[in-house]
């Protein structure tokens, strides 16, 4: 009995009360029916006569993308106007007249067009409208102009696309843009008021679209029972994307990417005392404008199928094993661990062996260069005296070198890079499930094997050397005034002898200077003076019995040439890398473009 | 300890197999019969299967811990529901802790879903309050007192979201448990006239997209093309739906994008449109009719507890109902409030299909 005391406690009264205050939303509902019979039965005529004639839409207007120009000021990227023939199939009366007479007038295939309408017909939905012809050109203009006006249902749009002024030449800077996608929008609310408007899918376009891409504003239209506009109610501006100047010199990007003549391969310049990018080309490359406006879809889907991949930024994200261009950094890591000194000498008969193993390490020149120190080493590209100080430095004497140059680790320049790869005994395991050996040491010694880096970051390496250690951060936006910009360090290596900065150098200077540098055809002694190191990247390793002139025969496997340099070595002013995939000699196919970065870069023209 | 006689005299009752089966089906008729048509509603006004299929789900998990619910012994968990308040709480203050993506702070991402903590308060509030009003036979003045405390601090946290609408429903789910439960009438006018006192400061907190809101109410005239603009586009698809409607996805004001919020808040004036006053008609007479076959639980229970949660449940869902209609008709100012059953919306329909499962179940344990 207890809970029912407690249970039926002034019982009777909820109820009562419950209806007292529910009679004001009982109130509120009874006047909403009696509403909606006002509204529908009463003044039911007058709110269809509305309905049908009086349309008043709110159409969004789309804010004018942001131009892009290089560091002097040059446009790269602008808008231009397409007009596309829209239909809106509700007020068609006659779809099969409509477009005979669209066939005629535009002067097209009746069959293209029924296929498109058909086609867009099914992706719409009942009162919306679609285009029929994309991009009409200047006569298909002026007759629609003249003819369609008064045709209902049918209308020309002008919308702006992205139009890139230099096309193939700056493409994987730039990048393109398109549609707005619904997976971008779930990504970013931001996204969805700016429908029908272009967004940046790759390059500067992506990475700085919150600057380019402004905000849309809202025009109030009335519009008759038609869809025909009858006048303009309200506006309510767009506010437009802002301009972007990058740190591209346009000329020297234009000038280097003739040099490649298409070319599979990828070139980064950078100031090395700023982190400024001066230069950034991937070939073979695409023109933009074919993705910014696509009107050709089949051109869209060769170059997404094209097996060069000129999509593919090789630049940042193409991993090249950086081959010889790593000696520099092996040989400071010998020094600084007292491996060798700049004296000691090592013989060089162009065969390696490691205790217990008959295995030969051979070296690129039969016969070896004979008795090598580190300058000679460097400027002739000893392999075997490199296999010898990474073996007798273990891959725990060689890594930290290469880890604080930044080798295996994204500089941040863009969403897009690669990371390279700078192995260690636990990716090893992880990935090849295998243990790391000797030989994978001795292979890292002379940048092969399982190490892969990004022409980018061989140049940002490279600017290391010419900065004697400090690295400054990779940057595309130009600063306001370049005198006063102050860029952020991302790395200062300190060696225990700064002199070992200069002599590396030296010994780089020789690489093209000295009789004997592997670089040698290209010195000219009215260039720049540069100090740099050839690399010949192997693809197959090869393998005993088999010599390197049968694999060469298939174009795919022979091996890629790379040259890293910077100039002149007074006073830096860029640092250049490159990489010709299967071009066999860096000497002969990479090195030269180096030199005419420079010189081009720093006197204004190249010394021939 | 004190819990334990009555539920174990309330088991013996309910152990019976028989009974689990047997509640309203009615009610669970009208509940299906009002989602499904929202389904369709909503791809009409949205022409998105995407939306469709995500709020099919909704419904699908709804109407699975709707009859869970009807079936569940619902009195037998009263010290849960002491406490339920707690998580209610505990998602209130995360949303606002959480960094947001726009200007308010009403979703809890979870990856996939996104729901809305404020729904879950106005649903958890009144069975704690009612549990915790009903757990001694003589409720005290604190008691009244510490429901009324807890109600404004959960009214508050969902105030600065801000949500307006919404709040204002937590605050009524809060409040009637304490009216219902027999407050005297002297402090309920008090009460009322000090609540009337609060509302210049009210109006002061307001955010200025609110007032604006309210502004248009009183001279929709004034901003013909701006904030007015909904209220008149949403008249004239309500209007030019004339007494059989312009047919199924045939509405040009919806398909045409004129209405706002189309397939959410403003659904009502997409369904009028396409069915005119002949299907507003009927659809005044399924809410009607559901509220007052909920009703009939708190009228014929025996129990207290049962009694306020049934009332307080029904009452909020009335509110919903009349609110989000008189909205859409032009006759109440703007607020964000969906319709029941009816607007896409995956919190709200889970939400309310789970109170009419503990009002099925509250009656079938009477």
């Amino acid at each position: 009995m207890n809970n029912f005391s407690r249970e039926k406690f002034k019982t009777g009264e909820e109820y009562s009360r419950a209806l007292f205050f529910l009679s004001p939303f009982i109130f509120l509902f009874s006047i909403s029916l009696f509403q909606v019979f006002n509204l529908t039965l009463f003044q039911g005529d007058k709110y269809q006569t509305i309905a049908e004639s009086n349309r008043i839409y709110q159409k969004p207007i789309n804010p004018v993308r942001g131009f892009i120009y290089d560091r002097k000021g040059t446009l790269l990227a602008e808008n231009i106007v397409q007009r596309d023939l829209y239909v809106t199939p509700v007020y068609i009366e006659d779809s099969s007249k409509t477009i005979l007479m669209l066939s005629n007038l535009l002067d097209m295939p009746y069959e293209l067009l029924e296929e498109n309408y058909s086609r867009g017909l099914k992706k719409v939905k009942k009162f919306d409208s679609f285009p029929l012809v994309k991009a009409l050109n200047e006569e298909q203009i002026a007759k629609a102009k003249v003819n369609l006006d008064s045709i209902s249902g049918i209308e020309v749009k002008a919308t702006l696309k992205r139009y890139v002024l230099h096309e193939e030449t700056l493409a994987h800077v730039l990048g393109y843009v398109g549609d707005i996608s619904s997976n971008e929008i779930r990504r970013d609310r931001l996204l969805a008021e700016l429908q029908n408007t272009q967004i940046g899918k790759t390059g500067i376009e992506k990475e700085f679209d919150y600057i380019l891409r402004g905000k849309p504003g809202i025009q109030t239209q009335e519009r008759d029972v038609k869809g025909k506009l009858v006048r303009v109610l309200d506006t309510q501006g767009a506010e437009d994307g802002k301009d972007i100047y990058l740190t591209i010199d346009q000329k020297l990007q234009d000038y280097l990417f003739k040099l490649f003549e298409n070319r599979r391969g990828a070139l980064v310049a950078i100031e090395p005392k700023t982190g400024l990018i001066r230069a950034l080309i991937s070939s073979p490359s695409f023109n933009p404008n074919i993705l910014n406006s696509i009107v050709d879809t089949d051109k869209v889907e060769s170059l997404f199928s094209n097996k060069e991949s000129p999509i593919f930024n090789r630049a940042v994200s193409g991993q090249y094993p950086p081959a010889s261009t790593l000696k520099p950094f092996v040989g400071l890591a010998a020094i600084e661990n007292e491996v060798i000194s700049w004296d000691e000498k090592i013989k060089d008969d162009g065969e390696f062996y490691v205790e217990g193993d008959p295995r030969p390490y051979r070296g690129w020149k039969e016969n070896g260069h004979g008795r090598v120190d580190m300058r000679k080493a460097i400027a002739e590209s000893s392999d075997v005296y490199f296999y010898t100080i990474a073996f007798d430095l273990t891959l725990a004497g060689i890594r930290p070198m290469l880890d604080s140059f930044g080798f295996g680790k994204k500089t941040g320049l863009t969403d897009f890079e690669a990371n390279g790869l700078l192995p260690d005994k636990k990716w090893k395991l992880g990935y090849k499930g295998d243990f790391w050996f000797k030989g994978d040491t001795i292979n890292l010694g002379i940048g092969q094997g399982y190490i892969l880096a990004t022409p980018l970051q061989l140049a940002m390496a490279y600017s290391g050397l010419a900065n004697r250690g400090v690295i400054y951060e990779p940057q595309f936006i130009q600063p306001a005034d370049e005198k006063s910009f102050k860029p952020k360090k991302v790395a200062e290596i300190q060696l225990s002898d700064t002199k070992d900065w200069e002599k590396m150098e030296q010994a780089l200077v020789d690489v093209i200077s000295a009789r004997n540098g592997t670089a040698h055809k290209v010195f000219d002694v009215n260039s720049a003076v540069i100090a740099g190191k050839t690399g010949t990247a192997q693809i197959k390793s090869i393998l005993p019995g088999k010599e390197y002139d049968a694999i060469r025969e298939n174009p795919a496997l022979r091996d890629h040439a790379l040259f890293v340099g910077y100039g002149p070595v007074e006073d830096p002013k860029l640092v250049v890398a490159v990489v010709i995939e299967n071009g066999e000699s860096g000497s002969e196919v990479a090195a030269p473009i180096v030199k005419s970065a420079i010189n081009f870069y720093t006197r204004g023209f190249d010394a021939k | 300890m004190q819990n334990k006689p009555l539920s174990f005299s309330v088991d013996i009752r309910l152990n019976k197999r028989k009974n689990l089966l047997n509640f309203d089906f009615s009610i669970v008729f009208t509940v299906f019969l009002l989602g499904l048509f929202g389904l369709a509603m909503i791809y009409s006004a949205s022409g998105s299967y995407t939306l469709v299929l995500r709020q099919a789900m909704y419904f699908f998990l709804g109407a699975i811990l709707m009859i869970t619910a009807a079936m569940s012994n619902f009195r037998k968990m009263e010290p849960i529901y002491l406490n339920a308040v707690w998580i209610g709480f505990f998602f209130l203050v995360l949303v606002l802790v959480l960094p947001n993506s726009g200007t308010t702070n009403r979703w809890i991402n979870l990856g996939f879903i996104g729901f809305q903590p404020s729904e879950l308060m106005r649903f958890l509030l009144p069975i704690s309050a009612a549990a915790y009003l009903t757990r001694n036979p003589q409720i005290k003045l604190s008691d009244w007192i510490i429901v009324l405390v807890t109600t404004l601090v959960a009214f508050i946290l969902v105030f600065l979201q801000p949500d307006f609408g919404t709040s204002a429903i937590v605050l009524l789910s809060g409040i009637m448990p304490i009216i219902l439960s027999g407050l005297p009438w002297r402090f309920i006018i008090y009460s009322f006239l000090g609540g009337i006192g609060t509302l210049p400061f009210l109006w002061m907190s307001l955010m200025d997209y609110q007032k604006e809101r309210i502004y248009t109410f009183v001279s929709p005239e004034a901003d013909a093309l701006g904030s007015g603009w909904n209220i008149a586009q949403s008249k004239i698809a309500i209007g030019s739906g004339q007494f059989f409607g312009k047919g199924y996805m045939e509405g040009s004001q919806s398909q045409l994008d004129f209405i706002p919020e189309s397939h959410t808040d403003f659904i009502f004036a997409v369904i009028v449109e396409e069915f005119g006053f002949l299907g507003a008609l009927g659809l005044f007479l399924l809410y009607a009719f559901l509220i007052n076959r909920l009703l009939y639980v708190a009228k014929s229970s025996n129990s207290k507890f049962a009694k306020l949660v049934s009332a307080t449940l029904s009452i909020i869902l009335a509110a919903y109902i009349t609110l989000n209609i008189s909205m859409v008709v032009g006759i109440f100012p703007v607020v964000g409030m969906p319709l029941p059953f009816i607007s896409q919306g995956g919190t709200a329909l889970v939400v309310n299909m789970i109170t009419i499962g503990i009002i099925l179940s509250l009656r079938r344990t009477t």
